[in-house]
């Protein structure tokens, strides 16, 4: 089956069997490998990708349900080689320590700073909560999260300069 | 070979400077997460003299490594850092002389004063941090090699069950397919596509045979065996006696066991995420009758696995699978294959009696400890103590004491996970430690110092106390707990700050701990790897629970295998890192790991009365 899918501002056309998930699209057709198999089952959040700004399960997503959209993975997420605020933010807290579902993390908090720019502990929590680290960095990452809030809101400014790196 | 013995090292076999400056550090240890690739950087940078980025640090690829029995037990840091630094430090020398970089590391070489290192001690953001927050890290899974196929393995109802018959007509004709493997017990697919893989590996029928019967080993091993203690306990004018039991708990990794085998006619590539690469290419090389200079293990980075990945099922797996098809092969295990069929941490049995003299004071400890093994192997008798009987010793002053491990038969297949039997014993030791506390009327952190002699632990144990504010009422329905360890020459001490609901369910509010692994080279990174071995350790301890009947796992996903999410996380977690710095570095990976779970008892038990001594602390166990 050929189809076209929107990835991180580009139209890509793959050819892949009926029912294939967008998260082997992106895998095993596109080589976009930082979106991660971790359950199949939505249970996880390994595999999250923002599906018009919203954090979707790319494990359980037909391709067939992904055309047409906008679809936004981590190797997205920087501009022109700057980081994102919250991606500087992660690096600045080191909130991971095997780096398997960062990428998750990544898609949610992205999700989350863009409809709750200041979002509470609780609102953290819950936004992420799909997402699994089995390492343990939840209180970092939540720092990292509300770090990144403050630097968009305060000075995106500074925020954009020290990502240049 | 025993640990700690080692050949005389020679510095190329640790250090080279290619032409353009460019440091190379080698070292047979695996990054996983705990931070080692930065630790490493940053102590060879300092020797060498040059700026961070332009070390590079090669970890574990067999073919340019030394030697190196694997990454467990927290000793990378232990272990190398003195090597490497000897090792840089004579590089140094060498290249002031315009020699080239090889030769003995002679016994007195120069080491730079510790005042002159500008990257050592300091706090330092992970090496890969970049590479991981903006996908381009690569983890065993995102391997792709020119020609690659999937696989998919035919599991059967009970590991190490015999096939009798293989009929894969219907397999063999589905779009994709490019091999059916039998090898042995192995049966499996490779397609083009991993959807293929899996679809023609439903398909394939498999008549299975009887599974061999469970492992029977048992084995009584005396750890400490004082005279007298039977009759000392039963003369005490106070005597305790209680019994603890944990659950068999899984790695239970976020990303499943993962390999991808390239195997030709005259030797092998294997990407897979081990800790032990020598031993993964003995096994390899054994398994496809190569010689072992024939195989090159390329260890990338896992999902973190906390001791799991010392067992190689998915790279043997791949090999086999890739040896076949004559293609380069990818596996992947499913979620569901990765609860079914990984080994686990056996479950155990702690019983434990201990009498106090008339001034509250223990008189005489008896502790047993029932368990299978907590590695992947048999029982070793050279180690079986120190790896499945591993902080069944108490760190306080006992007059007499018998100590015994029991390794007993268990019907799940066993790996090596975080700590191994640390966690166990400590949580059986400190929470019967705070009973004792309690029966003599004395106050848990009196009672422990009051039985210290160590003055480290004293020091973490005391350190930690005030940074919680011992001794304050936390408020309603709330408690603080407190345990201490010593775990591979680390000192560490946690209070946990635990708030019961009226329903039973206990919930992990704030968590402070001291840890003084000696020298310390990244306080940030210790930091880190200290909390995420409470977070994890805490999920054990609230949650965990593998389930099982006739040796089939039933747990097949994380709804039937809960863990601890970003909404269990503790409001904070604060870590004081205070390092003896005159004394040598000690290992941080699972130190942090191993006294929460006691803690927590201690705060529910501070906080509503209730005396936990089964994990998880379900609320119906949780309310009495």
């Amino acid at each position: 089956m050929r189809t076209t899918l929107r990835v991180n501002g580009v139209d890509r056309e793959i050819d892949v069997p009926r029912r294939t998930t967008l998260l082997t699209a992106l895998r095993d057709d596109l080589g976009l490998t930082a979106t991660r198999y971790g359950c199949g089952a939505a249970q996880c959040g390994a595999c999250y990708v923002l599906v018009n700004g919203r954090a979707v399960a790319s494990c359980l997503l037909p391709v067939e349900q992904a055309s047409g959209v906008e679809i936004t993975t981590v190797e997205g997420l920087a501009r022109d080689g700057d980081l994102s605020p919250l991606q500087q933010a992660f690096v600045e807290e080191d909130a991971m320590q095997c780096g398997y579902c960062t990428s998750g993390m990544l898609i949610s908090a992205t999700a989350l700073l863009h409809a709750d720019p200041r979002p509470t502990d609780a609102a953290i929590r819950d936004a992420l909560a799909p997402n699994l680290c089995r390492c343990g960095v939840y209180t970092r990452a939540i720092r990292a999260i509300k770090r990144a809030a403050e630097a968009e809101a305060g000075g995106s400014v500074q925020a954009t300069e020290r990502s240049r790196t | 070979m025993t640990w700690g013995e080692r050949e005389p090292e020679r510095v190329e076999e640790r250090i080279r400077i290619e032409p353009d400056g460019t440091v190379v550090a080698l070292s047979g240890k695996i990054e996983f997460g705990q931070g080692i690739r930065t630790a490493f950087a940053q102590l060879v940078a300092d020797e060498l003299d040059v700026p961070i980025e332009k070390v590079r640090v090669v970890l574990g690829d067999t073919d340019h490594v030394p030697h190196d029995m694997g990454t467990f037990g927290s000793r990378s840091v232990a272990q190398e850092a003195p090597l490497l630094r000897r090792a840089a430090a004579y590089a140094r020398e060498l290249r002031a002389r315009g020699k080239p970089i090889e030769g003995a590391i002679p016994t007195d070489v120069r080491l730079r004063p510790d005042a002159e290192r500008r990257y050592v001690g300091k706090p330092m953001p992970r090496l890969e941090a970049r590479d991981i927050v903006t996908g381009k890290a690569r983890f065993v899974a995102d391997v792709r090699v020119p020609g690659m196929a999937y696989g998919a393995i035919v599991r059967s109802p009970v590991r190490n069950a015999p096939v009798r018959r293989v009929d894969d007509t219907t397999a063999r004709a589905m779009p994709g397919v490019v091999a059916i493997v039998r090898e042995g017990g192995l049966v499996g697919v490779v397609a083009e596509r991993e959807d293929q893989a899996r679809a023609a590996a439903d398909a394939v029928e498999v008549e299975w045979g009887e599974a061999p019967p469970p492992n029977e080993q048992r084995w009584d091993v005396p750890i400490r065996d004082d005279k007298g203690v039977d009759e000392a306990i039963t003369a005490a004018p106070t005597r305790l006696e209680a019994e603890y039991i944990l659950p068999p708990i899984s790695n239970a990794p976020i990303g499943p066991s993962a390999a991808v085998a390239d195997v030709r006619a005259d030797g092998a590539m294997i990407y897979a995420g081990t800790q032990r690469p020598f031993g993964l290419r003995e096994a390899i090389a054994e398994a496809l009758g190569f010689d072992e200079e024939r195989v090159r293990i390329l260890p990338q980075m896992p999902s973190g696995t906390y001791g799991r990945n010392s067992s190689g099922d998915a790279p043997y797996e791949a090999a086999i699978l890739s040896k076949h098809a004559r293609r380069p092969v990818l596996l992947q295990w499913t979620r569901v294959e990765e609860f079914a069929f990984a080994p686990t941490r056996p479950a155990a049995y702690l019983k434990v009696a201990a009498g106090l003299d008339a001034n509250g004071r223990i008189s005489a400890w008896r502790y047993d400890e029932h368990t299978n093994v907590h590695t992947g192997g048999g029982f070793d008798p050279r180690w079986g103590a120190e790896a499945s009987g591993r902080n069944a010793e108490p760190h306080y002053r006992l007059p007499k004491a018998r100590v015994t491990l029991h390794v007993e038969p268990t019907p799940l297949r066993t790996a090596s996970f975080r700590s191994l039997a640390a966690a166990e014993n400590v949580f059986a030791i400190e929470s019967f430690i705070d009973e004792l506390a309690h029966a003599a009327r004395q106050d848990p952190l009196a009672f422990r110092l009051a039985h210290v002699e160590d003055p480290r632990l004293r020091r973490v144990t005391e350190h930690v106390a005030k940074s919680a504010g011992w001794g304050r009422a936390p408020g309603e329905r709330r408690g603080l707990g407190i345990a201490a360890t010593i775990y591979h020459g680390t000192y560490i001490a946690e209070v946990a700050e635990m708030h019961v609901a009226q329903n039973g369910r206990a919930r992990l509010v704030k968590v402070w701990a001291a840890v003084d692994p000696g020298a310390t080279l990244n306080p940030d990174g210790v930091r880190n790897q200290t909390e995420g071995g409470i977070q994890q350790s805490a999920s054990w301890t609230l949650f965990e629970e593998i389930h099982h009947r006739d040796g089939r796992i039933a747990n097949s996903g994380w709804d039937t295998y809960p863990i601890a999410t970003f909404r269990d996380a503790p409001e904070s977690i604060e870590v004081d890192v205070i390092g003896d710095p005159t004394k040598p570095s000690t290992g941080v990976g699972e130190p942090g790991a191993v006294c929460i779970s006691a803690a927590m008892g201690n705060g529910i038990f501070a906080a509503t009365g209730v005396r936990v001594r089964q994990l998880p602390m379900t609320p119906e166990r949780v309310r009495g």
